[in-house]
């Protein structure tokens, strides 16, 4: 046996990987061969350094956090995926929907071109959201992380609830530019489904019940509080989405009931 | 994809977190790339993870990430090929990997350790992996030559020649002071 072959099988046999017959054999030969013997002290002192010395790293923090929000995506992102052709025909088809949604096909007219544009715009935005990492840029169920987070981003501060106990937990939030302004976007979650919430401050007059359009399986209900204008997009069915519009319209009293409840420990 | 698909995934998966950083770490030796790489390795993983779940019972999570990092990690070193040449010694790992350990005698473990840090730096990237993969992850051979993609044999060689090069580095630099 050359020296190279001796010292192969003497790394195998450090590594607990030799067959029992040749590291008998081995272990015959480095009691006979002081050159071998010191070989094989010196492998097992460099593999106990390198154990010792070179330490197996913690993920940070912020790297799971970030990998569990982006796996959520894009499970979610999956299913809307599911069966289209490669990113750049997506686009077109989305562009042709879009197109459809400008020229007006919504079941109850809107108030005029420019809301049917921001219509189209609200639309853009929820889609592009569900495209990976593109649906939240702060992470959190919890409405008190969710709110501060707008500070300074926005020139005003968004009300911000959690309805899990309603079965519309909050998933978190991001920044969105709707209708030449940037505006607050809270997501929601229903089961597999994702809701996205725009609002932005707006001084016009307080309508009645949500405005409802419908395009391409997406549903989207408008309407305007005395402080502002909301618009909520979702692929959810429509009932369940008026039964979320009926809950952040009550805003504060009802929220408070689910969302005051102490965090979990 | 379904809720309890993403469950499973999660499951089997995420708890290899540790082992998916510590060898992006190594093998990029940067942190900011290091966490790219898991991102995107953990990306890639859920969009095969049918394949994997296909392979039966038998496949073992951690060695099936790990090889995608380690395939992440490589096409990202293609691509930044330049960069990776010129590598400074990477000292926040270094200083990292210190805070973690406290040696009994400080001073010569930390000569000790700086030695190998820079004797592990120069090995080449099919080298550097099998050490870590064996040393750091406790991995098997045919482990390794799974998550390697290359046959027991050659698992065996290259850790071999990466020791000895270790010796060697490490020796030289003792007779040099």
């Amino acid at each position: 046996m050359t020296h190279r072959e001796l010292e192969l099988q003497l790394d195998a046999y450090v590594d607990g990987e030799l067959a029992p017959e040749d590291a008998r054999e081995l272990e015959a030969h480095l009691s006979a061969c002081g050159d071998c013997a010191r070989l094989h002290e010196a492998r097992v002192a460099l593999s106990a350094a390198i154990r010792e010395q070179v330490p197996a790293l913690r993920a940070p923090g912020a790297l799971r956090d970030r990998v569990r929000a982006t796996l959520r995506d894009a499970a979610r992102t999956t299913r809307v995926r599911r069966g289209l052709p490669a990113v750049a025909t997506r686009w077109l088809a989305l562009a042709a929907s879009l197109a459809t949604v400008a020229v007006g096909s919504w079941r109850l007219a809107l108030s005029g071109a420019g809301e049917d544009a921001l219509a189209g715009q609200v639309l853009a935005s929820h889609v592009r959201s569900l495209m990976p990492g593109h649906l939240t840029d702060v992470v959190s169920s919890d409405q008190h992380t969710v709110k501060p987070w707008f500070n300074g981003k926005l020139d005003f501060s968004p009300p911000v609830y959690d309805f899990a106990g309603r079965g519309f937990p909050l998933i978190g939030g991001r920044l969105d530019y709707v209708g030449g302004r940037a505006v607050a976007a809270l997501v929601y979650g229903r089961r597999q489904h994702v809701i996205n919430v725009f609002l932005w401050p707006t001084r016009g007059s307080v309508g009645g019940a949500p405005r409802v359009a419908t395009r391409q399986g997406y549903h989207l209900l408008q309407w305007t509080t005395p402080e502002y204008a909301y618009w909520v997009v979702s692929d959810l069915g429509l009932a369940e989405l008026h039964d979320f519009a009926h809950l952040l319209r009550q805003g504060d009293s009802t929220a408070a009931g689910p969302a005051a409840a102490p965090p979990p420990p | 994809m379904e809720s309890s698909e993403l469950e499973r995934f999660e499951a089997i998966v995420l708890p290899h977190l540790d082992a998916a950083y510590t060898l992006a770490r190594y093998l990029t030796r940067n942190d900011h790339d290091a966490q790219d790489i898991v991102q995107d390795a953990y990306l890639r993983a859920l969009k095969y993870f049918g394949g994997f779940r296909g392979q039966g019972s038998a496949g073992d999570g951690r060695t099936w990430l790990l090889a995608i990092v380690r395939n992440t990690a490589h096409t990202w070193r293609r691509r930044h090929r330049s960069d990776a040449l010129t590598t400074e010694f990477d000292e926040k790992l270094h200083s990292d990997a210190a805070a973690e350990h406290t040696p009994a005698t400080a001073l010569d473990s930390d000569s000790a350790r700086q030695s190998l840090y820079q004797a592990l730096d120069r090995l080449g990237p099919e080298f550097r992996e099998v050490i870590v993969l064996r040393e750091l992850e406790g991995l098997s051979y045919k482990e390794i030559g799974d998550v390697t993609g290359v046959p027991i044999g050659t698992v065996m060689s290259r850790l071999s020649r990466a020791r000895r090069r270790l010796q060697e580095t490490l020796r030289n630099r003792e007779e040099g002071e």
